[in-house]
C-alpha cells in the first residue's frame, strides 16, 4: 500500500496547481484591471474622481446589492430569479408609505420588511411544497412586478422629503452615502458568509444536502434563510435606489437580474453551489460597473453595449469556472 | 499485505490454457487511486467457450478490473491482449468492438424506451437522418430470438421483469459486440436482484451460449460461482492471490483465499474486547420501533461500552433499520429511550440532540462534503451547539477540535483546511468518525464503516472503535461482511424481513458465533 508522506503529498498539491487554477483565481482581477487601463487611456473622463465615484461607484451599488442578495440562495444550490421584482415592489412601496401615508422614516423598516416577507415566500413555498426554487422565484418575479406596476398605476410615482432621501445622497467625508451602505452591507454578508453558522450551513448545503441533515442539522430552516436574506438585501436596494432618485418608476430595477448573476459567476460563485462567497461577488459587479461606464464614456451605441457585456461575460465565466468539480454541464 | 501465504498460487499454475487459445488476456494490471493502489499487477486469462469466476472481497478490486477491461478507466500499468495482439481501449465503445462489454450489476437500460430501441441505444440505424425504427425492431426480435431470450422487443421496458430487463441487457452485450466473433461478456453481480428462478434462467442461457462468448460471472455468493464456473479468479486487496480450476475449489478454499489474513482474533482486536462485566448501563433501549411495515417491529438496548452488530441478507432491512434509529427514516410506531429520554418519531436533528450519531455506509453521497476542507467536515455536527442559540461560529473551538481530531485519529492530511476529495478512502471515514468525536456523542451507529477503504485503515477503524468503547461509548454496527461483525461485536442481533429473527446472538471473545451460526439464521 504506498503511504506516501505528507510533505509529499502537499507538494503534489502544489505541483497540480496549473495555469487555469491561477486565471480562475486571478481572472476578474485581471480583467478589471484591464478594463480600467483601456478607459483610462481611451477617454480622459474615466479615471477622474468625480467619474469613478459618482458614476461608477455609485451606479454599482444597486448592482452589488442585488448580487450579494442572489449570492446566497446560489452558494446553498438553489436560485433566486426574483431579486430585481423584489426591488420593484420595495422601491414602490417606499415611495407609496412616505407620499400617501406620510409615514417619514418608518417607511424604509417597512419597505424593507416586505422584501424579507417576499422572500420568506419563497423559501417556505421551495421548501415546503418541494417546488425547485428555479421555478418559484420564476413565479414570483412576475408576480410581484406585477404587484409592483398595479400600485404605481402604470406611470412614475415621485416623494418629495429631502431630509429621507439624504439617507442615500448625503456624503461623508466626500464619499457618497450610497457607496458608504454599499460597502457596510458587503463587510456584513462576508461575516454572514464566514463567520456565523448560517454562512456555513449555506455552503455545506450547497454542496451536499444530505451530509448536512445527516449532522443533525435542520435543513429546511436554513434552506429558507437564504431566500429571506435576499429579500432583505433587495429590499435595501430598492429603498436606496428609491431615495437617491425620490421617485419609483414602475420597471425601477428592471435589467438588473442577469448582470447580477453574470457578477456572482464571475466572482467564482459556482451555479453548482457551495463554492465562492459573496467576498468576491463584489468584483463582478465592478468589472461590469465599469464596462458600462466606459462604453457610454466612449459613446459605444448601446445594442453593441449589449453585444459587449454579453461577451465579456461568458469569456469571464469560461475563465473563472472550476471545471475539476463539475462533472456534467448542463 | 501477507501475500507471501499465497505467492505458491499466484503463478498461474501448469494446467491453465496456454496463451495460443486464450481469447482475451490481461498481464500485470496495476491501477491507483490516490493512496489507494486498487490493483496490483494482476493478470487474468480468458479462453474461447469458458466461463470464468470473478470473486472478492469488497475492496478487492472488482470493479476497477471490469472498469480497465471495458475502456472506463485506463491501468496505470499492464497490458490487455486479444487473440495475442496487445490492445488499448479508452472507452466502452472501443472495448465492444474488441468483443468486451459489460452488463451493468444496476441495470443499465433505459425504461422508457422499447426493447429494440434499448438493444439499437448509441448504434441506430438510420436513413438520411431519420431513424428506422421498423428495420431496427424486426433485426432486434431475429437478434434475441437467435440467441434463444424470450422477450418482446417492441415491449417497452418498464413493462419487463426484472429477469427480462436483464436478458436484454445480456442481449444488448451480445449486440454491441457483434463485431467480434469471440465476445466476452463480463456480468457484474448478475443475481443480485434476481428470484431462484430468474437465476435458473440465466444459468441456462450463459450454458446455452458457451460455445458463442465468453463470460466472466462477478458474485459475492460462492455457490453459484462454483456452479457456474470452470475456473475461478480470487482477488484481494487489489491483488490476484488465487485462480483455481472449479474442480479443486469450495466455498471453504475460496473464502480462505479471499480473506486470508493474519488470524480473526488479532484483526479485530478481540482480545481488547469489553467483557460482559465491564459493560456499563443501558444507554439506548429501543421498543417495537417501525417504519410503515417495511422495517420492525424491531426492540434491542445496548449498554454503554457495548457493541451491539447487526447482520442480514441484501434486503433484510438492517441498513434500514439503521436509518430508523438515526432518525432518518420515519417512526411510525414504537419509541426509542436514549438516556432516558423518550423518543417517538424523532427527527435526525432530535436524535443528534440525544446523542446519537449516525455514520452512512455511502460515504461519498452521504458522509462528506468533498470539497470542503477537513475542518468544515469535521466540525459539521458541533456547529449546531456552538454559542447556544447565537449565529456566530466559534472558530477556535473549530480548529482545536479538527486539530485533536487529526491527531487521534492519525488523519493523513496536508492540513486542516486541506479538501476532503485529496484523502484516501481510509482518511476520509476517519473525517466522518471525527465528526461525532468532536461532537462527543455517546452512541453511534454505523452502517458498514469500512467500507471501500484499505485493510490499513480497517484496522484503524477497527482500533479506534475499541478505544471508543474503552472510554464508554457504545456502538451499533451494521455489517454486510459477517467475520468484521462477528469479530467486532459484544453481541449480533440477525435481521431478516426488517425484525429481528432470533435473541441475539452472545459473541463474547472465546463465544464468538461461526459465519454458518449466523448465515442459517439470516436465510
Amino acid at each position: 500500500m504506498s503511504t506516501s508522506s505528507v510533505s509529499e503529498w502537499i507538494t503534489d498539491q502544489r505541483e497540480q496547481r496549473t495555469l487555469q487554477d491561477w486565471i480562475q483565481d486571478l481572472g476578474p482581477f485581471v480583467m478589471l484591471f484591464g478594463l480600467v487601463i483601456i478607459f483610462t487611456l481611451t477617454t480622459e473622463r474615466f479615471f477622474t474622481e468625480a467619474n469613478l465615484l459618482d458614476n461608477v461607484a455609485k451606479n454599482a451599488v444597486t448592482l452589488l446589492l442585488i448580487a450579494l442578495a442572489g449570492t446566497f440562495p446560489i452558494l446553498q444550490q438553489s436560485i433566486d430569479l426574483s431579486v430585481e421584482s423584489v426591488v420593484l415592489l420595495t422601491g414602490v412601496v417606499t415611495v407609496v408609505l412616505i407620499a400617501e401615508f406620510g409615514l417619514g422614516l418608518l417607511a424604509i423598516p417597512i419597505a424593507i420588511g416586505v422584501g424579507m416577507l417576499a422572500g420568506l415566500f419563497n423559501g417556505l413555498v421551495f421548501t415546503k411544497l418541494k417546488v425547485p426554487s428555479f421555478l418559484v422565484t420564476l413565479g414570483t418575479l412576475s408576480v410581484m412586478a406585477g404587484v409592483g406596476k398595479i400600485i404605481t398605476g402604470g406611470s412614475t410615482i415621485t416623494f418629495r422629503n429631502d431630509s429621507i432621501r439624504a439617507i442615500a445622497t448625503g456624503n461623508v467625508l466626500g464619499i457618497p452615502n450610497l457607496v458608504l451602505w454599499g460597502l457596510l452591507i458587503y463587510v456584513a454578508t462576508i461575516v454572514l458568509a464566514f463567520r456565523t453558522k448560517f454562512g456555513r450551513y449555506c455552503f455545506a448545503l450547497g454542496e451536499n444536502e444530505r451530509v448536512v441533515e445527516l449532522a443533525g442539522a435542520k435543513v429546511d430552516r436554513y434552506k429558507i434563510y437564504p431566500f429571506v436574506l435576499s429579500g432583505l438585501l433587495c429590499g435595501i436596494a430598492g429603498v436606496l435606489l428609491t431615495l437617491r432618485i425620490s421617485s419609483a418608476s414602475p420597471n425601477i430595477g428592471s435589467g438588473n437580474l442577469l448582470p447580477s448573476i453574470a457578477a456572482i459567476v464571475m466572482g467564482g460563485t459556482a451555479l453548482t453551489g457551495g463554492v465562492g462567497g459573496p467576498h468576491r461577488t463584489i468584483l463582478g459587479v465592478l468589472v461590469i460597473a465599469v464596462l458600462n461606464n466606459g462604453m457610454n464614456l466612449l459613446a459605444v451605441d448601446s445594442f453593441v453595449q449589449e453585444i459587449i457585456l454579453g461577451l465579456v461575460v461568458v469569456a469571464a465565466v469560461a475563465l473563472s469556472i472550476d471545471r475539476d468539480k463539475i462533472d456534467v454541464v448542463k | 499485505m501477507s501475500s507471501e501465504t499465497h505467492a505458491n498460487t499466484t503463478d498461474a499454475p501448469p494446467d491453465a490454457a496456454p496463451d495460443s487459445t486464450s481469447s482475451f488476456r490481461v498481464e500485470g494490471i496495476s491501477k491507483s487511486f490516490g493512496h489507494v493502489q486498487a490493483l496490483d499487477e494482476v493478470s487474468l486469462e480468458v479462453n474461447r467457450g469458458e466461463v470464468i469466476g470473478l470473486v472478492g472481497e469488497n475492496g478487492a478490486g472488482k470493479s476497477t478490473l471490469l472498469n480497465i477491461l471495458t475502456g472506463v478507466l485506463e491501468a496505470d500499468e499492464g497490458q490487455l491482449y486479444v487473440d495475442g495482439d496487445p490492445v488499448a481501449f479508452t472507452n466502452p465503445r472501443e472495448a465492444a468492438d474488441y468483443g468486451v462489454s459489460l452488463v451493468h450489476q444496476e441495470q443499465d437500460v433505459i425504461t422508457t424506451l422499447r426493447g429494440y430501441e434499448n438493444l439499437h441505444l448509441g448504434r441506430e440505424k438510420e436513413r438520411l437522418g431519420v431513424l428506422e425504427m421498423e428495420s431496427m425492431r424486426e433485426a432486434a426480435q431475429a437478434f434475441v430470438d437467435d440467441l434463444g431470450i424470450n422477450i418482446d422487443v417492441d415491449d417497452r421496458v418498464r413493462e419487463y421483469t426484472f429477469n427480462e430487463r436483464q436478458m436484454l441487457e445480456i442481449a444488448k452485450a451480445f449486440h454491441v459486440s457483434q463485431k467480434s466473433d469471440n465476445p466476452v461478456i463480463l456480468l457484474d453481480e448478475p443475481t443480485a436482484g434476481l428470484e431462484e428462478s430468474g437465476r435458473e434462467i440465466l444459468f441456462d442461457l450463459v450454458n446455452d451460449l458457451r460455445d458463442r462468448a465468453t463470460f466472466v460471472f462477478v458474485s459475492h455468493e460462492l455457490d453459484e460461482v462454483l456452479e457456474i464456473s470452470d475456473r475461478i479468479y480470487v482477488l484481494k486487496d487489489g491483488e490476484r492471490v488465487d485462480m483455481t480450476r472449479v474442480e479443486d475449489a469450495t466455498t471453504d478454499s475460496l473464502q480462505q483465499s479471499m480473506v486470508g489474513r493474519e488470524t480473526a482474533d488479532e484483526y479485530y482486536r478481540v482480545p481488547d474486547q469489553r467483557r460482559e462485566a465491564q459493560l456499563g448501563e443501558v444507554t439506548m433501549e429501543v421498543d417495537s420501533v417501525a417504519h410503515e411495515d417495511v422495517v420492525g417491529p424491531a426492540s434491542f438496548s445496548l449498554r454503554e461500552g457495548e457493541i451491539f452488530g447487526i447482520v442480514g441478507v441484501e434486503g433484510s432491512g438492517k441498513q434500514r433499520f439503521g436509518r430508523l434509529l438515526a432518525g432518518d427514516l420515519a417512526m411510525t410506531e414504537g419509541s426509542m429511550t436514549v438516556d432516558g429520554t423518550e423518543l417517538t418519531n424523532p427527527s435526525v436533528s432530535d436524535m443528534v440532540d440525544a446523542g446519537v450519531g449516525y455514520i452512512p455506509k455511502d460515504r461519498k453521497s452521504e458522509g462528506l462534503l468533498l470539497y470542503q476542507s477537513v475542518l468544515v467536515n469535521t466540525s459539521l455536527a458541533m456547529v449546531r451547539d456552538m454559542n447556544g442559540s447565537m449565529p456566530m461560529l466559534d472558530l477556535d473551538a473549530e480548529q482545536e477540535a479538527t486539530t485533536n481530531a487529526i491527531e487521534e485519529l492519525s488523519i493523513k492530511t496536508p492540513g486542516p483546511n486541506a479538501l476532503v476529495h485529496g484523502l484516501s478512502g481510509g482518511n476520509q471515514q476517519k473525517v466522518v468518525i471525527a465528526r461525532w468525536l468532536a461532537q462527543e456523542t455517546p452512541i453511534l451507529v454505523m452502517d458498514n464503516v469500512t467500507r471501500g477503504i484499505d485493510v490499513g485503515a480497517k484496522e484503524e477503524v477497527y482500533r479506534l472503535c475499541r478505544e471508543l468503547t474503552d472510554r464508554g461509548v457504545s456502538i451499533v454496527f451494521i455489517g454486510d461482511e459477517l467475520p468484521e461483525v462477528i469479530g467486532m461485536s459484544n453481541r449480533i442481533g440477525v435481521m431478516a424481513k426488517g425484525q429481528f429473527v432470533a435473541e441475539p446472538f452472545d459473541a463474547s471473545p472465546g463465544n464468538k458465533p461461526t459465519e454458518e451460526d449466523l448465515i442459517q439464521e439470516m436465510i
